[in-house]
């Protein structure tokens, strides 16, 4: 009896194999070799000839000794920009990553309520999704900015009035106002690219807050929660996990747009043929989200709460 | 006949019957009474229950206020682009450097977008765009469910370390591996054997197959993401289906295509929707493998140059930067149209499946 069931499970592990045959060996081909081809050429000097690329050990010029890590050497220490740009996307990327995510979550909130309109508003925060990842999107904020007529600065001038640093230093807070309103500036004149980014974030959301149970809904109402409380106790714990999936899903769409100057950069490098070196690049640049997104998911997970 | 004509349907006399026996409306009361009666709850309340009943009701108020500015102001800050487009589609050129004209234009004209259809050879383009991308959507859907299916229903050896291969296509950019892509296509070579054989390679490049091969393998456009959500969705199913199934003497294979397709439908539609607006999209595939491809996404991309070209010819020099606003806006606007379309009929399916195919298991 008990061999007759093992016998099946293997059959049916057999079955799984079958279902995802394809797929794999389209990921061997498209991916996993590539993927180590290009590891591989990172470590070497890349040329391409006619019919295949010549790979050739590095040789460090100054020393005259092969050096295996010459590639990595140059992207850190004599790339006039590459630590720059490498600095600059992180940095975008840290100050972004709140903001998205907070930002998404109180729309997520706002449009979960019923009110007169809110499908017409549902469709429209997700319409960014479907149009952004085109070309259309680099020509419409290209034209509005040569046009004029760009919204963001319209934005943006409401809080250059310094009514914040005035604000601040009637509380009697001094200088820090200047640096503060630089950083509310570059938040708001850059609210189109905000809002235009959030759309899965919001959706997921969404889903999340409408899973939390009408139980725990009821209860909050019935104890005379208000709406703050409501928020910090019961919303937050209930769509924690979903704010691990945003995050995660945020530095990932950061890490992987074509726009952001670290991959302009590496594209670039490529173009002038040298594949080694562009594979360098972009596995130091894999490596450092891949250690980023460790370290959040490692302080995350503490802070989530699940529901078992 | 007659008869039947005679005869009320019951539920409607019900209804009516109903609707005569309810209660006459409550007499109106004054202002100053209802303020009363609310006096008079309020005191047989502790002042801790007024205080919370007080500013309930004040935010209750409020609220409702203060959620419409927001969500008109951040809706109008998400349609400017496209207000502007269709603004500027529509403006002659002159237009652009009056200052008066910021939205409304003074006369509407069709001329640009006349040109724009022209410089994209807009049908051709829209023709060949639409075959590619159902194709291309329609095998990434199929394989991508038989892959999402094998991971989520069978255990076997390694599944672990393959699923985290489908995790690594979500997060590897498709610019790391740009270039080992392109020399598999450029000297691609059958089953390991034919270079052997011939002593020759296919170039694959500017075919269609640099795009229908990774469909076929479930290797397309963000697959990683297609499979992730398949596989989602059909853990979601309860097991009895396939063990149902397999009692009556279902192949696992029939069991897919009889029991768990038909299950998993909004899912389908989803997935299909979402890779027909990537591929309309993309222009990283048809810049590197397949560049003399007519795409929307291409054309949209080369529209600057085609203009100059077909258009404008030797009065180039005559269209500065802010004219020529006017024919990008009516490029994007008839590229963009197809799938707002089909976004706005389907709205409801492009959400709801990303909210249902539960990334809850994430």
């Amino acid at each position: 009896m008990k061999r007759l069931h093992m016998s099946y499970e293997k059959k049916k592990g057999l079955y799984g194999y079958g279902f995802i045959a394809l797929w794999f060996i389209g990921a061997l081909m498209f991916f996993i070799i590539p993927l180590f081809k290009s590891f591989y050429y990172s470590f070497h000097n890349v040329t391409p000839e006619t019919g295949y690329l010549a790979v050739t050990q590095l040789i460090d010029n100054k020393t005259g000794e092969p050096n295996m890590f010459l590639n990595y050497k140059n992207a850190f220490m004599t790339d006039p920009n590459f630590r720059q740009y490498l600095v600059e996307s992180l940095g975008d990327m840290a100050l972004n990553l709140p903001i998205i995510v907070v930002f998404s979550l109180f729309v997520a909130i706002v449009i979960n309520q019923k009110f007169r309109g809110r499908t017409f508003a549902r469709a429209v925060f997700f319409l960014p999704v479907i149009i952004a990842t085109g070309p259309v999107y680099a020509i419409i904020t290209g034209d509005l900015e040569t046009g004029g007529n760009n919204s963001a600065e319209q934005f943006s001038t409401m809080f250059e009035a310094d009514m914040v640093d005035q604000l601040l230093e009637f509380i009697g807070i001094y200088g820090f106002g200047d640096s503060f309103t630089d950083l509310l500036t570059s938040i708001t004149s850059d609210i189109l690219n905000l809002v235009w980014k959030c759309g899965i974030q919001i959706i997921i959301f969404l889903s999340a807050l409408q899973g939390i149970p009408a139980s725990a809904k009821e209860a909050a109402a019935i104890e005379g929660a208000t709406a703050w409380e409501f928020f910090w106790k019961i919303t937050l714990p209930y769509i924690s996990p979903m704010i691990l999936v945003n995050i995660v899903y945020t530095v990932i769409d950061a890490f992987t747009d074509p726009t952001n100057q670290v991959m302009e950069r590496m594209l670039s490098v490529q173009t002038e043929w040298k594949y080694g070196y562009s594979a360098a690049m972009a596995w130091s640049y894999f490596g450092i989200i891949l250690v980023a997104l460790g370290i959040i998911f490692a302080i995350m997970n503490k802070l989530v709460w699940y529901d078992d | 006949m007659a008869d039947t004509m005679v005869k009320k349907n019951p539920v409607a006399e019900f209804l009516a019957k109903r609707k005569a026996e309810k209660p006459p409306k409550e007499p109106k009361i004054s202002r100053k009474e209802r303020r009363e009666r609310f006096k008079k709850r309020m005191e047989c309340l502790s002042p801790e229950e007024q205080n919370y009943l007080r500013r309930k009701q004040v935010i209750d108020a409020a609220w409702p206020v203060f959620r419409a500015i927001i969500v008109f102001g951040l809706c109008f800050i998400i349609l400017y682009p496209l207000l502007f487009m269709i603004s500027a589609a529509f403006r002659p050129r002159a237009d652009m450097n009056d200052p008066t004209v910021m939205w409304i234009p003074k006369t509407l004209t069709m001329s640009n977008i006349k040109d724009a259809i022209k410089a994209m050879d807009f049908w051709n383009t829209l023709g060949n765009t639409a075959v590619l991308n159902i194709g291309c959507s329609l095998i990434q859907v199929v394989t991508c469910a038989i892959t999402g299916y094998g991971f989520a229903r069978y255990n076997f050896k390694g599944k672990s370390i393959l699923f985290f291969v489908v995790i690594m296509m979500i997060l590897v950019p498709p610019q790391i591996i740009l270039i080992p892509q392109y020399m598999f296509f450029r000297y691609f070579n059958p089953l390991g054997i034919y270079h052997s054989m011939t002593g020759n390679y296919i170039n694959l490049i500017n075919t269609a197959a640099t795009m229908y091969i990774p469909a076929l393998t479930a290797n397309g456009l963000r697959a990683g993401l297609f499979i992730f959500l398949f596989r989602q969705s059909f853990r979601g199913l309860p097991k009895e289906l396939e063990d149902a199934a397999a009692l009556d003497g279902c192949s696992p294979l029939t069991t897919f295509v009889r029991v768990m397709i038909p299950n998993a439908g909004s899912t389908f539609l989803t997935v299909f929707l979402f890779s027909i607006v990537w591929y309309w999209n993309d222009y990283y595939v048809s810049t590197s493998f397949f560049t003399d491809n007519k795409t929307i996404a291409l054309m949209l991309k080369n529209l600057d140059g085609n203009l100059t070209r077909i258009i404008f010819g030797n009065d180039a020099s005559s269209v500065n930067v802010r004219e020529l606003i006017v024919w990008m806006e009516a490029g994007c606007l008839i590229s963009i149209l197809p799938i707002l379309v089909l976004y706005i009929c389907l709205q409801k399916n492009f959400t709801e499946g990303i909210a249902r195919s539960g990334l809850t298991g994430m």
